[in-house]
This record gives C-alpha cells, structure tokens and sequence, in this order.
C-alpha cells in the first residue's frame, strides 16, 4: 500500500513540470475568463464590478459583434476550404509516377515556416493600390485596379490570400503522407475493374484520406479563429471594420479599449465555438470518416 | 498507424510498384508523356508564384526609393543599392531582436524537451490514479485556442510580476500541448517491457526515460525541437502583449515596429523590405537544412489526432 503510494508520487512529480504551467497559463485562465465576462473592470480599479450577463446581452443587441461574427465566419470558410481543396490539389499533381519534385515541395512548403509578420509586411506591398503587383497582374488579365487594404471588399480578400498562401503548402505535404499510404494493390484492382480516374478518386481516394481532411479542417478551422499577426500588420481590423474578426474584436476591447468584461465575454463566445466545432466533427467523424 | 500495420504494409506496396515498373518498360505512351510534361511546367510555375514573394521582397530591398514607386515596376533593380540593407540594419536594433528571439526561443525548447517528455512519460510508462484526467485535461488544452484566454494569462503574469522579463517570455510559453502529444505518440510506440527491465536492473524512471527511451524517439524529438523553434523565433502576439520594453522585443514586433514608426507606414519601402529579408532569412537557411525533418512534422502530427 505504502509502495504503491511512493510509486503515485513519482508518477505525479513527473507530470508537474508541464501540468503547472498548463494549469498557470492555459487552463487556470480558462475559468478566469469566464468569470471576468461576468464583471466590469477596466484593469485599473480595485475591484471588478459583477453585472451577470451584461457583457453578453450588450454585445449579441450589438451589430459590430454580428458583423465580426461574419467576418470570422468569411475568413474561416475563405482559408479554410481553399487550403485544403488547393493542399489536395496540388498533392494530387504531385503525387503520382511524378519522379524529382522534390524543389517544388519545398518551394510550396517553405511560406509555413516563415513570420507571419515579415510576410505580411511583403505582401501589403505587393497590395499597394498605385504601384502594387497585385494589381499589375489584374492588369495582364484585363480587370481594373483595386484599393486591396484600403478597399473595405477587397481588405478581408487580401488577408485571406496571405493565410492561404502560408499554408496551402503545409496541407499539401499532409496529402502527399496520405496518398502515399493509400494501398497499391486496391488502386490496381480497380484499373482492372475499368474504373476511370475520377471514380477511383471518388470512390477509393476520397473515403481513404478522409482522416486528413477531417485533421485539417480541424487545426485550420482553431487557427483561422486565431488568426492575428497579418490582420494586425495589414490591416488592423480596418478599414471600416471590414477585417475584424472575433479575436481582433476581443484584443481591441482587451488591450486599446480596456474593456475586459467585453472583452472576455467575445473570448467566452470563440472558446464556444471552438468546443462546438470540435463537438461536431467529432460527430462527423464516426459517420463519414473512414479510419483503416 | 502503427508499426505493425506498416511492416503488414510494406509488401503489397512493392508488389503495386513492380507493376507500375513493369508498365513503364513498355513505350510509354504519347499522350502520357504529354500530361507528364504539361504537370512539371504547372508544377514549375505554380511553385516560382509561391516563391515569388520572397524573390519580391530581397528585390525590392536592393531598389531606390524612386525605382520602387515606378509602375509598372521593374522585376530586377536598375542599380543593386546593398545598402538599404545596411540602413536597416542599423536604423534600428535588428540584432538585439535578433538574439532576444533565438535566446527564447531556445530556451523555450530546452524547457519543453524536458517537461514535455517526463509528463508523455508518465502518460505512457507510469500507473497512477489520476492518469485518464490528466491525460483528459491535456486533450482540452489541444481543443481550447491560446490566443482566447491571452487577457487572463496576462493577469496572470502581472500577478507573477513577470511582465516585461525575459523570465515572462519563456514561463509562459514553456508548455506546449502538440509537444506532449507528439512525445507521447512517440513513446507508445516503445515497448513497456524495456521500462520493466530497467527496473529489473534497478534504474530510476529517471535514468529509464533519459538513457533508454530518450535515445529510441530522437526523430520525434528532432521535430518536435525544429517545430517549436520556428513557431517561437516567429511568435509575435503573445511577447508582445506581454512587453513593453523595446529591448525584450522579439524580432517580429521589433520589425513590425520598425515598420510603423521608422518605415512611418510606408515612405521608406526599400528599407522595410530589405529588414523584412533579414529578419526572414535565419528561416528559410533552417528551412533549407533541416527540409526533411521539418516536413516530417506533418506525418507526426497528422499521427497525434488518431489516439
């Protein structure tokens, strides 16, 4: 008994290290934060005023908090689905009997591993509306210039290039894993059984790598909630609030508008949404995705 | 998948290649050809547009003030001007950015190598009662986005007055989810019985996890150093919630902030090109060196989701 009481011990002195830090700084906050969407404070004051569900009530009778949920809701759907569709089609182009691609892989992957910072700075001067190359190649192409960050359509269209570009390479190397994985000999048996390309890939393809795709849309979708480094670069949010997401909201409120309740409370909403999305594909999981 | 289903693997695979072998004695056919040689002019070009920014960015970096506000612009600069390069550098403190990311950075990652393995360990190796919640409370951690609870850990660090120190950026950073995961992925696939015959032999956990097991997962923890490396000399948003001082500036908000203030948004496009360069450069050299295991990230992280 007492042995077994040492051994627990040690079993737990070695999980400290990582646990109290995550408790410290990832889980303890966590149910901080609920408590502060609760309350009003403003950093300053000595004590945080309880208001109950105020901070809830005024941001959904609010439009600035419907247009940021719409504006996450854009960029998600606008990263999120181009970088997987474009990871597999790239993976797709690559994959097959193709021998020495190995300088285009890295070249398309290379954007990943890069500051989000440094890029941003780059490509909002490619997005310069007078002498930019963004619309210089709209040019080639016949359609007249636009006012990219200034221009409160084409704004969000710009960061979201930015994210899709960074990434579009990553999920193409998850693909490439995954279609090299698919079992030979049933690719094979199918040719013999004369079904074309599209079929193979609908049929046999498509159901096979469903586990990627299901991993990806999940890290995709909790990081393009996250996204903040290229907004804060390029376009802070602007203009006319045409790239605010959620998390933009939630920073501003925090940290130029000292508003923590507020700012807690659209937090609470983003965690929310991130259990949900999980929930979901979860659920999705068990029924359309097909793990070998 | 694990090892088993892999080594099950491995011989059907070699039969589908022998085929695939087979065909190609043959003449390979016009239209094949064809299709193959239009995939490698996509691929080229589809791979120089993805470069291009880069190449854009050092290009631009060696123009003059008045060559890079020409339209339509010029694709290599008239005069090569190496000392916008120069300018930037010196114009604000690049290297101080510089050395406060790489000392964080690297010292995020020896603190996570060793807290990251001992608690994949436990999770793994160790019976104790509370295992299936702590393993529970570390998937939670995987689901729930960091950046959501920054205003209480920030809180949190004031009370611990942590705010704007060295000690604040890495504390605060020094437990990783995904390296947790990734180590414990890796240590599954160990065999339990070398741990008992450690004990056998009268070894520690300790001693078992540093000189036995720490050895069998190298590749696991080569990624996992090289990922979170990049992630931490890139990150940004955090430090700079939590400093004020410009001399704790990493080299992201060092850069943005030369950006802002020095580049006064814009007026001096070459400089800020030519210091977005170097502060990317360090990157890609690591990128061009450590490619493989970089890229193998991919399949262990698409590993960590399965369990």
């Amino acid at each position: 008994m007492r042995l077994k009481t040492i051994r627990e011990g040690e079993a737990v002195l070695f999980t400290l290290p990582a646990l109290v830090p995550l408790l410290l700084f990832w889980l303890g906050p966590l149910g901080y934060i609920v408590y502060l969407s609760f309350t009003e404070w403003d950093f300053m004051s000595p004590n945080k005023l309880f208001v109950g569900l105020d901070n809830y009530v005024y941001l959904l009778t609010h439009a600035d908090f419907y247009q940021a949920l719409k504006v996450t809701l854009l960029f998600g759907l606008g990263t999120v689905i181009p970088i997987i569709v474009g990871g597999l089609a790239l993976a797709l182009l690559m994959n097959s009997k193709l021998p020495s691609t190995g300088l285009f892989r890295a070249m398309m992957f290379s954007p990943w591993v890069t500051p989000t910072v440094a890029v941003s700075i780059a490509w909002s001067w490619i997005f310069e509306p007078d002498v930019g190359l963004a619309n210089l190649v709209l040019g080639w192409i016949g359609v007249s210039p636009v006012g990219w960050l200034q221009d409160p359509t084409w704004a969000l269209v710009a960061v979201m290039i930015v994210t899709i570009w960074k990434s579009i390479g990553w999920s193409m190397v998850f693909y490439l894993v995954a279609l090299r994985n698919l079992p030979a000999d049933l690719m094979e048996a199918a040719s013999i059984d004369g079904a074309g390309g599209w079929d193979k890939f609908r049929a046999i393809t498509l159901p096979l790598i469903s586990p990627t795709t299901l991993f990806l849309s999940i890290i995709l979708t909790i990081q393009s909630l996250q996204a903040y480094d290229q907004i804060n670069v390029m376009t802070q949010g602007g203009p006319a609030g045409s790239t605010r997401t959620l998390l933009y909201m939630y920073y501003q409120s925090a940290f130029e508008s000292f508003n923590v309740g507020e700012a807690s409370a659209i937090a609470v909403i983003i965690i929310l949404i991130c259990v949900l999305l999980s929930g979901l594909s979860f659920l999705f999981s068990r029924r359309l995705v097909h793990y070998s | 998948m694990n090892l088993t289903e892999a080594s099950k693997m491995k011989p059907k695979r070699e039969l589908g290649r022998n085929l695939g072998r087979e065909r190609s004695r043959k003449a390979v056919p016009f239209g094949e050809k064809f299709w193959r040689m239009f995939r490698y002019v996509l691929l080229a070009v589809i791979s120089l547009a993805m470069a291009f920014p880069f190449y854009w960015m050092v290009t631009s970096g060696l123009k003059t003030n008045d060559e890079i506000w020409r339209f339509p612009p010029t694709f290599w600069p008239e005069a090569i001007n190496w000392s916008n390069y120069a300018d930037a550098w010196n114009s604000a403190p690049f290297a101080r950015y510089m050395f406060n990311s790489v000392f964080v950075a690297v010292a995020i990652c020896v603190i996570q190598v060793v807290n990251a393995s001992m608690m994949a360990y436990a999770l793994t190796h160790m019976n104790f009662r509370l295992k299936s919640s702590f393993t529970g409370i570390v998937l939670v951690g995987y689901m729930i986005p960091s950046t959501a609870v920054y205003l209480p850990s920030y809180l949190v660090l004031n009370e611990l007055h942590l705010l704007d120190s060295y000690a604040g950026l890495i504390v605060s950073n020094c437990v990783s989810v995904f390296a947790i995961f990734l180590l414990r992925q890796a240590f599954l696939q160990v065999s339990h019985e070398l741990v008992e015959a450690g004990q056998l032999d009268g070894a520690s956990h300790f001693r078992i996890l540093w000189t036995v097991m720490a050895p069998l997962i190298r590749s696991s923890f080569a990624v996992m150093i090289l990922i979170t490396f990049i992630e931490q000399y890139n990150n940004y948003f955090w430090p700079m919630l939590i400093t004020k001082d410009p001399d704790l500036r990493l080299v992201s908000a060092g850069l943005r902030s030369f950006f802002v203030e020095g580049g006064a948004y814009g007026l001096a496009w070459p400089q800020i090109m030519a210091a977005s360069a170097f502060t990317i450069a360090p990157l890609l050299i690591l990128f061009l060196f450590a490619q493989k295991t970089i890229m193998q990230s991919v399949n262990m992280s698409a590993g960590v989701n399965k369990n």
